[in-house]
């Protein structure tokens, strides 16, 4: 049972007012759509996206969403009825690649397959781009950039008049950008990864958003290739497989990649959702020196999501919360300690828990996250209800994909110069931030007015 | 342009009922203007509150939880079935799955010409089985007991290995994920020894006749390994079901250990293992459209 709290309804966007972007009447908080000088571009590397989802169709470029799940050099699941990809209108990325020869030569091959008269897919090889399978990325494409849409009845097959049309007041933290999915498998495999950062780079992305980790061997639990055991890395001694030589290397090329790229575009990176000291690989590259941005999860009462880790991130950003019990902390739902009976000590964190969620967009009808609420198979084609547009997302991805939103529209409105580089637009996000309560200094959230947090499931006044 | 007038007009409440669509103002594109024409929406799902919703839906708050999966990984759990360990031959019985092998015969179009690279010369292969070579006198050593007995387990392609990545290999509750898994390998298998006969390598101790098996080499082609491929396929679908699980890595790097130790065994080039990961990954979008209601289902068992 999802533990939605019975104490207050939750305004299903109270994390763009939380980030200034809305009002609390759901409108543009002192910004216009037309005051946006140029769309920003956010490349979006995860899974795939269900592309005509009514609130993403406009915000997704489907000329460049790129699948390199099932295609080893990317095939372009927007285009089936194409016969040539054309020209994309891509930049220069050699001077990036300078001293990384893997990289080089990946690049290369990347560039001729990228030629204007290059067809969409590969042969027979399909892109993996089923909308079914796409809840995900679906719902880390709506965090960013979903517009309110109005789909007909007759569209989504949901009973209603014919003519009407049913309204989906929902919106991503920047309503006007556009979105490059980028869709990628979940192999430890570094090859996908550069070529999914310098496809990135190619389409000149005004932010990277990178809402899940890098299984990088050595990067991923670096401690334990510190640990000398019996002569050897605990790591090394530990691996399922051994490592060859060639891909050692090109796991390290990706880490000067990512970070090379970050200096001329903001990386913004998921920060992991177990408590991971420092974040996860590639998060914990953040550092003052670069533009990787690692972002914590932070729930509607403004204490840091229990799961999300603490130390190394740069911003915070909201999210939903999960329960905890054990030795670190002890933060239980109060509306369900009846349930737990035993073992609660009398001092605990419960009142730092948050029942509100993230809402997002999810795949339409079979698939995502959401599945139909009646005892009865989703329809084939289309909906039985509107709730299938949506669902409820959190962890750091979420608050990822959200800060990814805010510096897009940060970009959109010229607040964040053309030609800054990725340490100036990170700068520009930490000249947004207020520490989030006097006693967390560290936990800094972004705001486009610079102001303080505001709680959106404030704490309830202590009974007399 | 965004059209932000519906924002103005409507908006999305989180309710313990679920997404609660509230008006703000009168909307005439909406519905016609009546109410009775929302009721329509839902049927009896439909409530109106008094402050304006007009639907209440999407009640089944179990489909909707956050999607946490990295802190949730073993959530679901405690389930109330037991179910027996998977992994002896017995456990890998299921009906023959007519249906998906009639759907993927349908589609063959789509995956009997796939872009696979040619296998590698006779010289090249030779060159190859002097890694086996070095292999076979490490197996034979004491600490690689282990691997001895993992590549014994493996023969027959039992569950474990891919179920305990997940943490699911003593829990019930998730049939459809166990069974999806042995249609994929029933289909791969399958589709692998199309491929196989297609260019009919020789097996390396054919090649290289100093190389002593650990394992009897199976009486078709060397390339692909197809328990590389079938493991990766197994690994490339679980990552289109539950991308974001930890679990979801650690398979592939399960499958590798699966598909490296056939090379171990003696029993395949590495130049097998490359292309039966190359053949999974891109056959993924054909099973993805063949095992679609399979995966739907299991996916069920995650959400």
């Amino acid at each position: 049972m999802r533990p939605y709290s019975i104490k207050r309804k939750q305004d299903a966007l109270w994390h763009l007012i939380a980030l200034g972007t809305l009002t609390k009447a759901h409108r543009p908080d002192g910004w216009s759509p037309d005051d946006i000088c140029k769309p920003a571009r956010v490349a979006m590397i995860d899974t795939s996206v269900a592309m005509d989802h009514p609130n993403l169709s406009a915000a997704i470029r489907r000329d460049l969403a790129f699948d390199l799940f099932s295609t080893r050099l990317g095939a372009f699941p927007g285009l089936p009825e194409q016969k040539e990809i054309g020209d994309l209108g891509l930049g220069d990325a050699q001077a990036l690649v300078a001293g990384l020869p893997g990289c080089k030569a990946l690049l290369c091959e990347l560039m001729a397959r990228l030629a204007p008269d290059q067809p969409p897919q590969m042969g027979t090889l399909q892109p993996a781009a089923s909308p079914v399978f796409s809840g995900h990325g679906t719902a880390i494409a709506g965090l960013i950039g979903a517009r309110p849409a109005r789909v007909p009845y007759s569209q989504a097959h949901i009973d209603g008049p014919a003519d009407g049309q049913l309204p989906l007041p929902y919106c991503g933290a920047d309503p006007t950008c556009e979105i490059v999915p980028i869709s990628t498998n979940f192999d430890a495999d570094p090859e996908q990864m550069i070529l999914a950062f310098l496809y990135a780079e190619l389409v000149r992305a005004d932010v990277i958003v990178l809402p899940r980790g890098i299984e990088d061997p050595f990067r991923t639990a670096p401690q334990l290739h510190a640990i000398d055991f019996l002569g050897q890395p605990l790591g090394e001694l530990t691996a399922p497989c051994p490592i060859p030589e060639a891909q050692r290397e090109l796991w390290s090329e990706l880490a000067e990649l990512i970070l090379k790229i970050s200096h001329r575009r903001p990386v913004i990176c998921a920060a992991g959702n177990a408590h991971e000291e420092f974040g996860i690989y590639p998060a914990n590259l953040a550092s003052e020196d670069n533009g990787v941005i690692s972002v914590g999860a932070l729930n509607a009462k403004g204490w840091p999501s229990s799961y999300s880790p603490e130390e190394g991130l740069t911003v915070w950003a909201p999210s939903n919360d999960s329960e905890q019990f054990d030795s670190g902390e002890v933060r239980l739902n109060p509306e369900r300690l009846a349930e737990i009976r035993y073992g609660v000590p009398p001092v605990n964190d419960n009142h730092k828990y948050s029942a509100f969620g993230i809402i997002s967009t999810d795949v339409p009808g079979p698939g995502g996250y959401v599945a139909t609420p009646f005892d009865m198979p989703e329809r084939e084609e289309g909906l039985w209800e509107y709730g299938s547009y949506f669902c409820d997302f959190g962890g750091t991805s979420a608050a990822c994909a959200i800060v990814a939103g805010f510096m897009a529209l940060g970009r959109g409105l010229g607040q964040i110069p053309a030609d800054a580089d990725g340490i100036a637009a990170k700068a520009w996000l930490l000249s947004k931030c207020q520490p989030v309560r006097p006693e967390l200094p560290n936990v800094m959230v972004p705001h486009l007015h610079a102001m303080p947090f505001e709680p959106s499931d404030p704490d309830e006044p202590d009974e007399p | 342009m965004t059209d932000f007038s519906i924002m103005e007009q409507y908006e999305f409440h989180v309710t313990t009922q679920g997404l609660e669509l509230v008006e703000r103002a009168e909307d005439p594109q909406s519905s016609g203007g009546g109410t009775g024409a929302l009721a329509a929406l839902g049927g009896a799902m439909v409530a109106r509150s008094a402050k304006g919703a007009l639907t209440t839906l999407n009640r089944n708050r179990n489909r909707s939880r956050n999607r946490n999966r990295n802190r949730n990984r073993n959530r679901n759990r405690n389930r109330n079935r037991n179910r027996a360990e998977f992994g002896t031959q017995d456990d890998l019985g299921i009906q023959e799955p007519w249906e998906e092998r009639a759907k993927l015969y349908e589609l063959r179009a789509e995956w009997m010409d796939l872009p696979m690279p040619l296998p590698p010369s006779l010289p090249e292969l030779r060159e190859q089985a002097v890694d086996l070579l070095k292999k076979q006198v490490l197996l034979a050593r004491p600490q690689f007991a282990m691997r001895r007995e993992e590549i014994l387990n493996e023969a027959d392609l039992e569950l474990s290995r891919y179920l305990r990545p997940y943490g699911i290999e003593t829990h019930g509750g998730y049939e459809a994920t166990i069974h999806l898994m042995l249609v994929v390998l029933a289909l791969t298998d399958e589709i692998g020894l199309y491929y196989k006969a297609r260019w009919n390598v020789p097996r390396p101790n054919q090649i290289e006749p100093r190389l002593r098996p650990f394992l009897a080499a199976p009486a078709h082609a060397s390339y692909h390994s197809n328990h590389a491929f079938q493991s990766f396929a197994i690994a490339f679908v679980m990552s289109r079901i539950v991308p974001e699980h930890p679990g979801s890595t650690q398979l592939f790097l399960s499958a590798r250990r699966i598909a490296e130790n056939r090379e171990w065994a003696g029993v395949h080039y590495a130049c097998d293992t490359e292309a039966g990961h190359m053949l999974a990954r891109m056959i993924l979008p054909v099973l993805e459209k063949v095992l679609e209601k399979n995966m739907l289902a299991a996916q069920a068992e995650w959400f």
